[in-house]
């Protein structure tokens, strides 16, 4: 016979109502405040699809018309240092922190200049032109104003939350006691990075609110098909976060729920979870609503209709005599008019069109030219730094290990610059990690060395946070490059895309170190080189440093750029030992710079990390051929050295790009088409390529053997050169 | 009726011309088949004629300028036409500008020539549309008379030549074409060491070539006015550097590709000429014009051709071309450069004859008049340069002839006959044979016979 014990979550889950008491309460300034900043966000999203439905708002305008008391409500006691982050769906709390930051904490609910600005600006973004937050590039689903305290709405449905837990980071280490506030819909509920965010805040105590705007559908599909509780704020009993249930229609009734969240988290208890219950009045986006589509009737939405915040405040404010039906008509005619006039210099009659057929004027449109600006940044950050090279370093050398020369280095630069912070798995054991490359750190500053659970996805984007607010300057290590994976939504869509896509000035100074592992047995799954794929991100630059020397100075190059940089290291190289500083851990690399290894006319090799010692090897074995071999150390299309590789192929008019990975993922073929775009008059040859095998290299010692390209294909390589 | 005076297709596979010299001025009168220009090719320098009577009422090409073959290079009518020109031009069609040959393709006077153009364009005299062209070249708008185009071109020569970018760069810059170069890479693509390989070769074949051929003079093209001739930076330190002529480039690109492709071998002999000299004395009292030692060994060549008609052939890809007639090339160092024109059916005509025709040729080469159809045909060729002095020398073949005689000086020595040392003037003959064509007895057979031939001279006449 069994015997049962009965289990409690660890963290309370509530359920909070208001009472007419509440309503009574509430300060007469702030029920004005929720008012006005409630009719304020729903005449712009009017006036939104009123745009949207004349075809003047390119892609999609999803509205939160419906939704607009649940963000009021709990943005009401934020402050400017205060984050939040946000969804697709985001124009409500983008303007409610927009609004709060310009409005101060004044009584003045006057549509003044800086609130004209805010929703000029706002409606400028939201229709992709010059003047918007983002220059126009991001529209309605990447709204950022970083001075507000608005780091940025996303497009990617959860994957702005990760973010939110590097704010948070960021915050608390500052000493503060501000939070981040994340929002997303039920949609989100159930995606990975979300749910690891739970995880990963509540072990690290974050402060920070996962603020669930539960609308019952994503899109078309409602909740009740999506989760077997519907009831969304649950999920914190999973992860020990206390969570709130509210009325989201009901503004009052969430900005007490947040108010309590707000004090649990500025007292340094960690996250907390408000799930509140609001219906979105139109489809998805545009003018039309859900039942239009099918996926819900006409009652339902009129039921919800009734429940409208911008009615329930109307109501109270006139209760409580806060404004008379005169302010309250005056407010409505006010903003109104605002919006005309805003749109009105946005917009202008099409000529020979339809009446009253308008356009946006040519000159409210972005430049064409600025289409590539910003990708990445201008490396001013760099200047006047201390560059050297093996032949002009004066320090002392010597032979160093590969590996304690990784660990060196960082912990000399986490000694000289307080805001770096290393996380990832197991970096924080084992003393010093896996591979003993964070063991120095390790020692030094264990606080900054933070493990990670195995959540790529969460802690990769934790690290995107923590650099766009750029309190904190993290380095990322991915144990396996293949984990690129796993995070890909963070380290593609969100890290390598962020400065450009908030507007190109955005800063993202964040380093991934990334394990590369081929001929260790571990597979399949561990064994990619990752550069072929890195390289297609414009926003990321990719070090690769081949010897010790270089890792020192490419690494301090990274940690000093504002870009994110991901820097390659091969587990071949960790034990090799090769010169290398004695004690000067503080010289650079130019991004940029590339290193000729060897002289000679034949051929132009071009290689990088663990390959440019096999290079090396092979052509010493073929002694018939005299090969310059270009080191890349920087391999991304925006650093790769033109000026190295033009003189070496004008010489030698034969190129061989030599790498060790699978053909699929590999480097060199963007390298190939480019070097035969700008070099094809001086080409004697088809460019070679060295490459690993189609498969990825399996468990089995000889089959990896075969899938990966080590000296002996190099060696093949350069014989076959005359049959090309 | 005014008509369009066009480019002629000089040479088969030509695409341009370049326009050397006009001989008529605007409102100058022709009579049918005056010389109105003078256009140059890589191959021959030709005088374009007037098709019909008239004046010249416009000219629509400048002098420097490239125009492609079928271009109207003047417009051709009666003086009562001259109000009317740009109306007339506009009824045939011709428009200014477009698919002009771009300046960078020229290889002669480029810079000249668009300073030409520009003063073309301020004329006020013209007050034609040539201000608007960007060149002074015009096109025919009519596409079903247009020239052919550089692919069409290519197309109909035959397969594409493999070549690396590289070599194709390099070749280019050397002014040596594609199909003159040997490629060795995959494929039998040309790479940078076969381009490298014929530049070198290239140099010294026409340092060889030079001193091969009959020159009398110092290469008479290069000093030419048509020459330009330009001090770089470079060469202050001391050489200069001299613009090739067309004719320069093509006797360039002719050897070292003859010398390249056409496989080489030489058949030396010596022959004894006092019995030839006796026989030319006596001939001279008689002929009008005077004959040379040359005139005679060009017919006995034609004489050993008749009695070994095997050795009258050439290599063609495809089968052995034997000739009927016996046409003999005679490398002429004329004051243009060197040209080796073609005399026909030399074994039908008297060593007068002989004499006559290659003083008329001479003649021709001089004021560069002679015509693509005086170098093409034969298949062998004479050079001499015993003129001056060299006892014995080896030529390079003219393709597509098989074969080049050189001739040497005659040079009085003691010579053993029948055991007897005797004097004797003795000539030195090396023929270079291409051994595609010809091997090695049937050379030796036919020299026996023009030794034969020349040291009893009679033959020759019989």
């Amino acid at each position: 016979m069994t015997e049962k014990k009965h289990l409690t979550p660890a963290a309370p889950w509530v359920e909070l109502t208001t009472t007419s008491a509440d309503w009574d309460e509430v300060e007469a300034s702030d029920l004005r405040r929720m008012f006005v900043q409630t009719l304020w966000i729903r005449v712009f999203e009017e006036y939104v699809l009123q745009l949207a439905g004349d075809g003047l708002v390119h892609g999609p305008a999803h509205s939160s018309i419906g939704q607009e008391g649940g963000a009021v409500g709990s943005i009401l006691d934020l402050t400017t240092h205060d984050y939040v982050n946000g969804s697709h769906r985001g124009h409500h709390q983008f303007l409610a922190k927009a609004l709060g930051h310009v409005m101060g904490s004044g009584d003045d609910l006057a549509l003044t200049a800086e609130v004209r600005t805010v929703l000029r600006r706002t409606l400028a973004e939201i229709c992709g032109l010059s003047e918007g937050f983002c220059r126009g590039r991001g529209g309605s689903m990447h709204l950022q104003w970083q001075e507000a305290g608005a780091m940025g709405t996303n497009a990617i449905v959860g994957g702005g939350v990760p973010q939110a837990l590097g704010f948070a980071f960021n915050q608390q280490k500052a000493g503060t006691d501000a939070v981040t506030v994340s929002y997303f819909g039920d949609g989100a509920i159930n995606i990975g990075s979300v749910l690891e965010s739970f995880n990963l805040a509540a072990a690290m105590n974050l402060p920070v609110c996962f603020f669930v705007e539960n609308n019952m559908y994503a899109v078309s599909t409602p909740l009740s098909t999506s989760t077997a509780e519907p009831r969304l704020s649950a999920r914190g009993q999973a992860f020990g976060i206390p969570s709130w249930r509210v009325d989201g229609m009901n503004p009052l009734a969430v900005r007490l729920a947040m108010g309590e969240a707000l004090d649990h988290m500025r007292s340094g208890q960690g996250p907390t979870i408000v799930e509140a219950e609001v219906y979105r009045f139109f489809h998805q986006n545009g003018p039309f609503p859900g039942s239009a589509f099918g996926y819900r009737t006409k009652e339902e939405e009129g039921s919800w209709k009734a429940r409208d915040p911008l009615d329930l405040l109307r109501q109270q404010v006139l209760r409580r005599e806060v404004m008379t039906q005169d302010e309250l008509d005056r407010a409505l005619q006010e903003i109104t008019e605002a919006m005309r006039a805003i749109g009105g210099e946005f917009l202008e009659p099409v000529v020979g069109g339809k009446p009253g057929q308008r356009q946006i004027r040519a000159d409210k449109w972005p430049d064409p030219g600025f289409v590539d600006i910003g990708i990445r940044g201008d490396l001013s950050e760099l200047a006047d730094s201390r560059y050297e090279e093996l032949d002009s370093f004066d320090g002392e050398l010597g032979d160093r290990r590969f590996i304690d020369v990784i660990s060196d280095v960082m912990a000399r630069r986490m000694e000289v610059d307080e805001s770096i912070v290393v996380l990832g798995e197991d970096v924080d054991g084992l003393k010093g990690g896996t591979n003993g490359a964070t063991k120095a750190p390790l020692e030094k500053f264990p606080e900054r060395v933070l493990g990670m659970p195995i959540s790529e996805n969460a802690f990769a984007g934790m690290g995107g946070g923590m650099a766009l607010d750029g309190r904190v300057r993290p380095v990322v290590e991915f144990m396996y490059a293949d984990f690129m994976w796993v995070a890909a939504d963070q380290i593609f869509n969100q890290i390598a895309k962020a400065r450009h896509m908030f507007g190109g000035d955005s800063a993202v100074p964040l380093v991934l170190r990334s394990k590369l592992a081929a001929g260790t047995g571990y597979g399949s799954q561990h064994s990619m080189d990752p550069a072929g794929v890195l390289a297609t991100a414009p926003g990321l630059r990719i070090a690769a440093p081949s010897n010790p020397f270089d890792y020192v100075g490419l690494m301090n190059t990274a940690l000093a750029c504002d870009d994110p940089v991901v820097v390659l290291e091969h587990v071949d190289l960790y034990t090799t030992t090769g010169t290398g500083p004695i004690d000067d851990l503080d010289y650079m690399i130019p991004v940029g710079k590339a290193a000729l290894r060897s002289e000679g006319d034949d051929v132009t090799v071009i290689s990088y990390l663990s390959m440019v010692g096999h290079c090396l090897e092979a052509l010493e074995q073929v002694p018939e051929v005299s090969a310059d071999l270009i080191d890349l150390r920087w391999l991304d299309r925006a650093s790769v050295d033109w000026d190295l590789i033009t003189a070496s192929v004008q010489k030698t008019n034969r190129v061989l790009i030599v790498e060790q990975g699978a053909v699929g993922t590999s480097y060199g073929g963007w390298l190939a088409d480019e070097i035969q775009r700008r070099l094809f008059d001086w080409l004697d040859a088809p460019i070679t390529r060295v490459t690993g095998a189609t498969a990825s290299p399996s468990i089995s010692k000889v089959l990896e053997r075969a899938a990966i390209a080590r000296t002996e294909e190099v060696v093949a390589a350069l014989r076959r050169l005359p049959t090309y | 009726m005014a008509t369009l005076l066009r480019v002629p297709e000089v040479a088969a596979g030509a695409t341009e011309v370049v326009l050397s010299e006009w001989l008529v001025d605007e409102g100058g009168d022709l009579a049918q088949g005056d010389p109105v220009v003078v256009v140059e090719t890589e191959k021959a320098i030709v005088e374009v004629e007037a098709e019909t009577a008239g004046i010249v009422l416009r000219r629509l090409a400048d002098a420097g300028t490239s125009i492609e073959v079928g271009s109207p290079i003047a417009l051709v009518g009666l003086a009562a036409e001259t109000g009317d020109v740009d109306a007339i031009l506009q009824e045939l069609g011709v428009v200014p500008g477009g698919g002009s040959p771009a300046p960078e393709r020229r290889e002669v006077g480029a810079t000249d020539a668009a300073v030409r153009t520009t003063e073309a364009a301020s004329d006020p005299e013209s007050g034609a549309p040539v201000a608007e062209a960007p060149t002074a070249v015009l096109e025919v708008a009519d596409p079903s008379v247009e020239a052919p185009s550089p692919h069409d071109a290519e197309a109909s020569t035959g397969d594409r030549i493999f070549a690396s970018p590289i070599s194709r760069r390099l070749l280019a810059t050397a002014g040596i074409s594609l199909d003159s170069v040997v490629g060795t890479g995959p494929n039998g693509r040309i790479t940078r060491k076969d381009a490298e390989l014929a530049m070198n070769g290239r140099a010294q074949e026409s340092a060889q070539g030079e001193a091969e051929t009959a020159s009398s003079t110092p290469d008479v093209a290069d000093s030419a006015p048509s020459a330009s001739s330009r001090r770089t930076p470079a060469a202050s330190a001391g050489f200069e550097e001299v613009e090739h002529s067309r004719l320069r480039r093509a006797v360039a690109n002719r050897l070292t590709s003859s010398k390249q492709t056409v496989p080489h071998f030489y058949v030396k002999r010596s022959v004894r000429i006092d019995e030839l000299l006796r026989v030319r004395a006596q001939l001279n009292e008689v002929s009008a014009t005077r004959i040379s030692v040359n005139d005679l060994v060009v017919r006995a060549v034609a004489v050993a051709h008749r009695e070994v008609p095997e050795a009258n052939v050439v290599w063609t890809d495809d089968a052995m071309r034997q000739f009927d007639a016996v046409d003999v090339g005679v490398a002429i160092s004329s004051e243009r450069g060197l040209v080796t024109p073609v005399l026909r059916s030399v074994e039908a005509t008297t060593p007068s004859g002989v004499a006559r025709r290659i003083k008329e040729l001479v003649e021709q080469a001089n004021s560069g008049k002679l015509q693509q159809r005086d170098l093409e045909g034969g298949s062998i060729s004479v050079t001499n340069l015993g003129m001056h002095g060299v006892e014995e020398f080896s030529a390079i073949i003219n393709p597509p002839q098989s074969a080049i005689l050189a001739v040497g000086a005659g040079i009085p020595q003691a010579v053993v006959i029948d055991g007897e040392v005797v004097a004797a003037t003795v000539m030195t003959l090396v023929l270079s044979v291409d051994h595609r064509a010809i091997d090695g007895a049937l050379a030796a057979r036919w020299m026996a016979v023009l030794v034969s031939v020349l040291e009893q001279p009679m033959r020759m006449l019989a």
